[in-house]
């Protein structure tokens, strides 16, 4: 992170209207939105990669362009179908130079909750309809069963995706030149929705927990920590990773840290952490996983009636 | 089963094509109801493949991938059940396809395991795009995402050939070495799963201020309070932000309204943005 963000662009003149076609190639894009998918920053990698069309357009001057593209690599994890909405947004605030902590903070607040409503929608919904009633036909074997799949899903997808672009785009272009007059107002508020939100997803994303189960009396570690505070671990690792990168630790160094202490805690039996891993029989393993050193004995589930 | 080396390839590919399809690009054709009777005609025994798809789907709609969870891999799944299928000459109806999903599976498990170590390794290569991002480097953007998708379409297109030939054999072998070796992969998965907490760290970092510390908490407890109940679980993220929407909109019309009253007073002296 040698390379600092500024806080406002150079050239704050509001960039033209972006054309359809620009528009059109970043839909189009979008599909490879996590295409560098990684547990750091998500989608943070495909998410520029798709919007750089625009981001080009908006920003003729150099500096500016680098501004916006180090600041697009934030952490993003949002519905893959759903980000055109996002992205709508953003170039909005992009086209009228919003300040780089505002873009930010909206980003994070619109991309957030739309992962929700996304599962809701197409996992938990449009799939297991059309896929359930077209997995019956291909049962009787039908191949007009996976035709049928790929047609009703596809146009789904594509309308959703091209439809949310051009009404977000259209929606922040008229909201954001009322909120100029008030940037810095805007930018404070912004920021706390902004945070508010990363709040949220340290409680809804935080999975972390620990495995051990001690003593004679079996005490499970993890709910006296549920008793203490709920998602206590996720929000301690997010201070203490928070702590570490203002101290100037880079990301890389953090995700080194994390990766020794997953992988040593595991070899304890500290950490959950689910291996898949199955014995000869094909049963899972107790717990998810056997650790190398077993110092402290992990109950054996209840034998099923067979 | 004879295996041709045209196959062999063929199989790589959809295996290739597939294992990026499963994160981008159309995100439907790695669907087991769509792959399986590709791989069945590559096979020669398109039907059998029709059929193992629509009963590998009906099982796969019980775990899809929602809110970053994986489960054991779809796509090596679907491949793995088909060449079973097809190299067992088994009954073209759901029962007769039962025993080859079983087989398919620790297939499915190492599918999940590429998936692990992929993006366990891609996490690293951000601080590569911090670097193309702060040069302005299209290019170098681009080829990062070419790059993971490279990655992970080779690991799949080897599993799955190496399961074309390996077989049930090679099934127990991968099942014997994730068996032994467990509490790595539990070591990656856990370690995956708090890499997240670096990319919240990073975003913290631009907008915390010392009077956004409660901000954070509140949003943090309202996550708890949703999630913890069972009607408005699903809805946690959203929630949240109609909380944080309504406390940006107060504190948005309030800070203008002060703005509006010091110009009207004694003149705009701005600092205003230290609040109250």
């Amino acid at each position: 992170m040698a390379y600092n963000i500024p806080d406002r662009y150079q050239d704050l003149t509001p960039a033209p209207q972006l054309d359809k076609k620009t528009l059109n190639k970043m839909v189009w894009l979008s599909c490879f939105l996590q295409a560098s998918f990684n547990y750091e920053r998500m989608q943070a990698c495909g998410w520029l990669w798709g919007i750089l069309p625009g981001l080009q357009k908006i920003h003729t001057n150099k500096e500016d362009l680098k501004a916006s593209m180090a600041h697009n690599l934030d952490f993003l994890n949002t519905h893959p179908f759903l980000v055109t909405f996002v992205m709508g947004i953003v170039l909005s605030l992009e086209q009228n130079k919003a300040e780089t902590q505002t873009i930010r903070s909206v980003r994070i607040s619109a991309a957030g909750p739309l992962g929700g409503i996304g599962d809701a929608l197409f996992w938990l919904t449009l799939v297991p309809i059309t896929a359930g009633l077209t997995a019956n036909m291909a049962m009787e074997g039908q191949i007009a069963g996976a035709i049928l799949f790929l047609i009703i899903f596809n146009v789904v997808q594509f309308v959703v995706r091209f439809g949310l672009m051009y009404w977000s785009y259209g929606l922040g272009t008229k909201a954001v030149t009322l909120l100029t007059s008030n940037a810095k107002e805007f930018t404070r508020a912004a920021s706390i929705l902004g945070i508010f939100v990363v709040g949220g997803l340290i409680a809804n994303y935080g999975s972390t927990t620990v495995r051990m189960i001690v003593g004679e009396t079996q005490i499970n570690i993890q709910s006296l920590l549920d008793g203490v505070l709920p998602k206590l671990i996720p929000l301690l690792i997010t201070l203490g990773i928070y702590a570490l990168i203002k101290k100037g630790w880079t990301p890389v160094r953090c995700i080194i840290l994390i990766l020794v202490v997953g992988i040593v805690g595991c070899a304890f039996g500290i950490w959950s952490g689910n291996s898949q891993a199955m014995d000869a029989d094909g049963n899972t393993l107790p717990g998810g996983y056997t650790p190398l050193v077993e110092w402290y004995e992990y109950p054996a589930p209840e034998e099923a009636a067979e | 089963m004879e295996i041709s080396i045209i196959q062999a390839i063929l199989v790589f590919v959809v295996a290739f094509i597939m294992g990026i399809d499963q994160f981008s690009f159309l995100e439907s054709l790695y669907q087991p109801i769509v792959t399986c009777p590709i791989i069945g005609a590559i096979l020669g025994n398109f039907e059998l493949g029709v059929v193992v798809g629509g009963a590998y789907q009906l099982i796969q709609i019980g775990s899809m991938p929602i809110g970053g969870a994986q489960p054991p891999n779809a796509i090596l799944g679907g491949i793995m059940a088909t060449i079973f299928a097809v190299s067992l000459n088994m009954e073209a109806t759901a029962d007769g396809v039962g025993a080859a999903l079983g087989l398919a599976i620790p297939f499915a498990v190492f599918g999940q395991y590429a998936v692990t170590l992929t993006f366990t390794f891609m996490s690293g290569m951000m601080a590569k795009a911090d670097q193309y991002a702060a040069e302005a480097n299209v290019k170098g953007i681009r080829n990062l995402n070419f790059l993971e998708m490279g990655v992970l379409g080779c690991l799949f297109g080897v599993l799955a050939v190496a399961g074309l030939y390996g077989g049930s054999a090679l099934g127990e072998t991968l099942q014997q070495f994730s068996y032994d070796f467990s509490w790595v992969m539990a070591g990656l998965d856990a370690a995956g799963g708090a890499m997240k907490f670096v990319g919240f760290a990073i975003l913290m970092k631009v907008m915390m201020s010392r009077e956004m510390w409660g901000f954070l908490l509140a949003g943090f407890v309202m996550a708890l309070v949703c999630s913890a109940n069972a009607t408005t679980s699903g809805a946690t993220l959203i929630l949240c932000a109609f909380v944080g929407v309504a406390i940006a909109i107060y504190d948005f019309s309030t800070q203008t309204k002060i703005k509006q009253n010091a110009g009207a007073g004694a003149g705009y002296v701005g600092g205003d943005q230290d609040g109250i």
